[in-house]
């Protein structure tokens, strides 16, 4: 398209065809005062603030609704534009309270900046001004609504960008109020945003409340590690203590967004149960130490283990929130000691296909390709809740005009709708994957030993439907989300997930859980290759199989192990009967407090640099911004020390970059490995499983230890609350009904509140996993009955 | 929700439906707040609101902008009898001040509420385009025009 | 002619005489010694001495927390920490002066939006221990509560040229 010349303050600017003066002038650095308008929203045009003269136009016209013509000459500064945003200027600050000393906008207040521009210093208006009742809208965002100047920045962005229209302007006139007309929450997981998009301070952020001013903080870039988008963050910052969390504007990753749980979760850095100083247990008494003797007790207690039961008998579990360094020297010091069973997939029960995947899993495109695509098959996947700056991505894309199939083992409440949906207990997952790729195959051409396999596969309408979708598509891709990846079977799902993207043509994505499981791939924190892809002679146990055989010794690695593990109740035992579990740990979880043998206080991503691989494979590092709360110390650091007390060669590291550089050298030698091939599976997952299954996931706010300390995320109504949800018919089978007490029995026992929810399919019920309260469960079949 | 609309209502919304694209069903709002105004008692409950918006497909809030914007739309419960009286200027100029006040002294109700027994609402409402006989005032859909007190008193007696 | 004037003044002591003289006028003019502290001099209802935080008439303290006080301190002796009060009023769970840095220079009673923060005409106060000198919440509305009286009445003074 050609650009077209037009003149702003007798400068000449070229512009596209159909852009606004506004988006123009903002090109051309020239300052247009504004409130409603915002480039990620549609345009308003209701707060008349960035009124400019145009020439030839008999009045001033809206810059941020007035389209540009070639030719145009424009004048911002002009007596008439002037005398026009001082006039709007007096209205809007006829009705606006002169709080600023109590409202937590001042100073980072648009219309007070705008005001010292534009507004008089002393009011003609002498009339009384309106109040407006503040509304509960959550324990995240505070109101106060009198100062609302009804931009409906916040209503637009609830309809455009979260997809759940909740707030609205009820009234008329001097009547008009933002609000949600009846007393509820907003519940989205993007509602945090709002408090960004204000101008003033009717919205603000209630954890944050009256705690600083804008003037006292002190801004440093930093990662979001809470999923593996790895949105760009800005930690404000005062006397050491991060006060709050804003996000840092990248196009190419979270825009200007950034979800409720990085924006909240900082509330957990200062939690009370901070790990501080090195401990070791003596005879069930916690005492605490100094590193160096935390260090020797640990180097005497694992040299003991690995002499009396070898080094096979040592894990090293790592969460996926860790930093690519933490991974690297994870690795590298279990390796040393001749161990290989090194893992961080936390959730995950089956790994049948590890050895297929390439690099790392990961998405296969950026995510503006994402917003472009034509048809999206989410499998497994919560996707707003998983990854909310995903889900927001793929909201883009279905507001495009892209068909979003579903398949899925619970009914999610989409923000967007859905073209075909498949909810099937997880039994069946495989099945219905199979039907797709079936269908697929009366068109496309297909391996002999798939078209073997599907044999026997009942084609479903909504399979063809989808496989359909699929195919007519220009561009389209599956996204696996965790529900597929934490599936029993989760190698014969990838697998049929593979077949079908090569037959379809279609892309395919990982959406794995925690920050940086790229990175941990990389870094080698996997037990069947090395760093940087390199192959090893002997492979080790998966994190699972860690668990499953008890092993003697476990190094953890900022895990809760009952609540972050596949299996809770198994990993509680392991660790009970081993012989000694050395815990890294940013926080005391009572788990670890109870059967660790050595706890080594690590700091949380605010206090320490590390590096997040995303999951399109973007490297982003973060530098610690405020100093380690007591002893703690940053893991790498921590982990260098490791090895250097086991005397193990290459551990003279003096700073984390030099750690990252020893890794990316290697991978700048490694070799790529190939993409994913089809690997047929023996045999597909018989579906008829007879007995009741239990479907787990976790709750967006319960998926990390940061998360589920933080108390304000805690308090929303957004996540699943801990209890057995199973639909109607179910609960009549079993004869419960909605607000009984249910027992339930899956190896271990849980005493819990039924709800009644359609989401869940027949012969299946939903248990979240997260909570204390369910930690005890484990897999396989369940029993549900009355509790007595 | 949808069981809140009667069929006669709904049938009659699907009516309106059919002169809009499917895809911009809000467009029947207005008239589908206004027959279930008309249904409810001439007020619109939350859960009216709640069952227009869930028929029409449109988010909630939607459907309570729309109701709070028009003041044709009653968000509180509302007497028998709705007067609706002009107070602009031209009634006004009529003399509609002593026909509010004889309609308050008459009906017990005050201006803007509802009478004691429920019977009456009165509510001023801006001009209705009947300032050739001012003053004046409305009736559930009728007009009552060139208003004295005394009219007023025939108007009354003869209702319910 | 000059040298005769400057012998005889030197042989009449006058340059004594003309310092003497200036002595014998103070010595029988009115003193203006004081007694201090039993007598003190009249103080400028604009004197700036000792911090105070004030309250209303009903007891409730003016401070809300707006932190204009701690961002205008060129000395940056003003610490605040603040946090919503049960009745979710803002309020100061921290106001910390350090006299050891305050220059005096009355700016944060300038950018007091709420006449909450004065500096009183105190002038004489003294220190016997370290961290003393750190003024807390508690000390500074003792000392508003003391002096109230006398700092509303030096307000009122002085409001006319406001």
């Amino acid at each position: 398209m050609d650009k077209i010349d037009i003149e702003i303050d007798g400068k000449m600017v070229q512009v596209d065809p159909g852009s606004m003066i506004i988006e123009a002038a903002d090109e051309a650095g020239i300052v247009i005062p504004r409130f409603c308008y915002h480039k990620k929203l549609s345009i308003a045009a209701n707060c008349r603030m960035c009124l400019v003269d145009v020439e030839k136009a008999r009045k001033p016209l809206p810059a941020c609704a007035t389209p540009v013509t070639s030719g145009m000459i424009v004048r911002t500064k002009s007596q008439l534009a002037r005398e026009a945003q001082k006039s709007v200027m007096e209205f809007l600050l006829i009705n606006h309270p002169l709080d600023c000393p109590i409202c937590d906008q001042g100073g980072e207040c648009e219309l007070q900046d705008v005001a010292m521009g534009y507004g008089d210093d002393v009011s003609r208006f002498t009339e009384g001004k309106r109040s407006v009742k503040d509304k509960d809208i959550g324990p995240l965002v505070s109101t106060d609504m009198t100062r609302c100047i009804h931009c409906t920045r916040c209503i637009r962005f609830g309809e455009e960008v979260a997809g759940l229209r909740e707030l609205g302007a009820t009234g008329r006139g001097e009547h008009m109020e933002v609000g949600t007309y009846v007393a509820k929450s907003v519940k989205s997981e993007l509602s945090g945003n709002i408090i960004d998009l204000c101008p003033v301070g009717a919205l603000t952020s209630k954890p944050f409340r009256f705690s600083a001013r804008a003037w006292e903080l002190q801004q440093r870039n930093s990662i979001a590690v809470h999923d593996c988008v790895g949105s760009n963050t800005q930690l404000h910052i005062r006397r050491n203590e991060v006060m709050r969390v804003v996000p840092q504007e990248n196009e190419a990753i979270n825009e200007t967004w950034l979800s409720d749980r990085d924006r909240f979760s900082y509330v957990g850095l200062n939690s009370d149960d901070r790990l501080t100083q090195p401990m070791i247990r003596q005879k069930d008494q916690w005492i605490e130490v100094d590193w160096p003797t935390a260090f020797v007790a640990m180097k005497d207690a694992l040299t003991a283990c690995i002499e009396q039961h070898g080094p096979e008998q040592v894990a090293a579990i790592a969460s996926p929130n860790s930093t690519v360094e933490e991974f690297y020297l994870l690795q590298k010091v279990l390796r040393g000691l001749g161990s290989n069973n090194v893992d961080h997939r936390l959730r995950q029960k089956n790994f049948d296909d590890q050895d297929e995947v390439g690099a790392y899993p990961g998405l296969e495109c950026n995510l503006s390709e994402l917003a472009h695509m034509d048809s999206i098959l989410l499998l497994g996947s919560n996707i707003h809740h998983e990854q909310p700056i995903l889900g927001h991505r793929v909201r883009k894309a279905a507001r495009r005009g892209a068909q979003v199939l579903a398949l899925n083992p619970l009914k999610f409440n989409y923000h967007f709708p859905l073209a075909a949906e498949s909810v099937v207990p997880p039994a069946e997952l495989c099945d219905r994957l199979a039907g797709i790729a079936k269908a697929l195959m009366e068109t496309q051409q297909a391996p002999e030993d798939a078209k073997k396999l599907l044999a026997n596969t009942v084609v479903s309408e909504t399979d063809k439907v989808m496989a359909q979708h699929l195919l007519q598509a220009e561009r389209a891709i599956i996204l696996l989300g965790t529900l597929a990846q934490h599936h029993s079977h989760a190698a014969t799902i990838r697998r049929l997930s593979r077949l079908i993207c090569q037959m379809a043509n279609v892309d395919l994505g990982w959406l794995t859980d925690g920050a940086n499981a790229q990175g941990a791939w990389l870094a080698g924190a996997i037990p069947h290759r090395g760093p940087a892809n390199s192959s090893l002679t002997a492979q080790g146990v998966t994190a699972h199989d860690a668990f499953e055989k008890a092993l003697k010794a476990y190094v953890l690695m900022n895990v809760e192990p009952n609540l972050d593990c596949a299996d809770g109740r198994q990993a509680r035992h392991a660790l009970t009967s081993a012989d000694m579990v050395i815990a890294l740990s940013t926080f005391k979880d009572p788990l670890l407090m109870e059967m660790a043998h050595i706890l080594l206080p690590i700091t949380p991503y605010s206090e320490t640099a590390g590096t997040y691989v995303n999951v399109m494979g973007e490297w982003q590092t973060a530098r610690a911004v405020v100093t380690p709360q007591g002893e703690a110390r940053p893991g790498w650091k921590v982990l260098r020390v490791m090895g250097n007390m086991f005397n193990l060669p290459g551990f003279e590291y003096t700073s984390q970059s030099s750690v990252l550089a020893e890794l990316k050298e290697q991978l700048d030698n490694a070799s790529s490995s190939g993409g994913l091939q089809w690997v047929c599976p023996e045999s597909l997952p018989n579906a008829d499983k007879g007995y009741l299954e239990r479907i787990t996931q976790w709750p967006l706010y319960r998926v990390d230890p940061l998360v589920r300390r933080s108390q304000p995320l805690q308090e929303t109504t957004l996540q699943d609350a801990v209890g057995i949800y199973m639909h109607s018919d179910q609960a009549a089978k079993l004869n419960l009904k909605a607000g009984d007490v249910a027992h339930i029995e899956q190896q271990g026992t849980a005493t819990l509140n039924v709800f009644i929810d359609e989401r869940v399919p027949l012969g299946s019920v939903y248990v979240p996993a997260g909570y204390l309260e369910t930690a005890d469960l484990s897999g396989g079949s369940i029993v549900v009955r009355r509790d007595k | 929700m949808a069981y809140l609309l009667s069929a006669e209502v709904r049938a009659e919304i699907d009516k309106w439906l059919e002169k809009y694209p499917k895809d911009q069903k809000q467009s029947a709002v207005l008239t589908a707040l206004h027959l279930a105004q008309e249904q409810n008692q001439g007020w619109l409950s939350e859960d009216v609101m709640d069952a227009v918006a869930d028929y029409l497909d449109m988010p909630k809030i939607a459907v309570y902008e729309v109701a709070s914007f028009y003041s044709m739309y009653e968000l509180k419960p509302v007497g028998k009898h709705k007067i609706a009286v002009c107070t602009n200027i031209s009634c006004m100029l009529r003399n509609s001040d002593q026909i509010v006040k004889h309609l308050e002294q008459r009906t017990g109700a005050k201006l803007n509420g509802t009478s004691e027994d429920g019977k009456f609402t009165l509510k001023e409402v801006e001009c209705l385009g009947a300032c050739v006989n001012a003053p004046m005032f409305q009736i559930g859909k009728e007009y009552y025009e060139k208003l004295t007190p005394e009219k007023v008193d025939e108007i009354l007696d003869g209702l319910e | 002619m000059k040298w005769i004037k400057g012998f005889f003044k030197t042989f009449f002591l006058w340059e004594l005489l003309v310092g003497l003289s200036l002595t014998g006028r103070y010595f029988f003019s009115k003193k203006i010694t004081i007694q201090y502290p039993e007598e003190k001099t009249p103080l400028s209802n604009r004197f700036r001495g000792l911090h105070a935080l004030r309250r209303y008439p009903n007891g409730e303290e003016r401070c809300i927390a707006c932190k204009l006080c701690e961002a205008v301190c060129p000395a940056l002796a003003i610490t605040i920490e603040a946090e919503p009060r049960e009745d979710g009023s803002r309020r100061t769970t921290r106001y910390e002066i350090d006299l050891f840095k305050c220059i005096y220079c009355g700016f944060c009673e300038e950018s007091c939006p709420v006449d909450s923060i004065v500096e009183t005409n105190v002038a004489d106060y003294h220190f016997e221990n370290r961290g003393e000198n750190i003024m807390t919440k508690e000390k500074l509305l003792a000392i508003g509560d003391r002096y109230e009286e006398q700092i509303a009445k030096d307000r009122e003074l002085d409001a006319k040229y406001r």
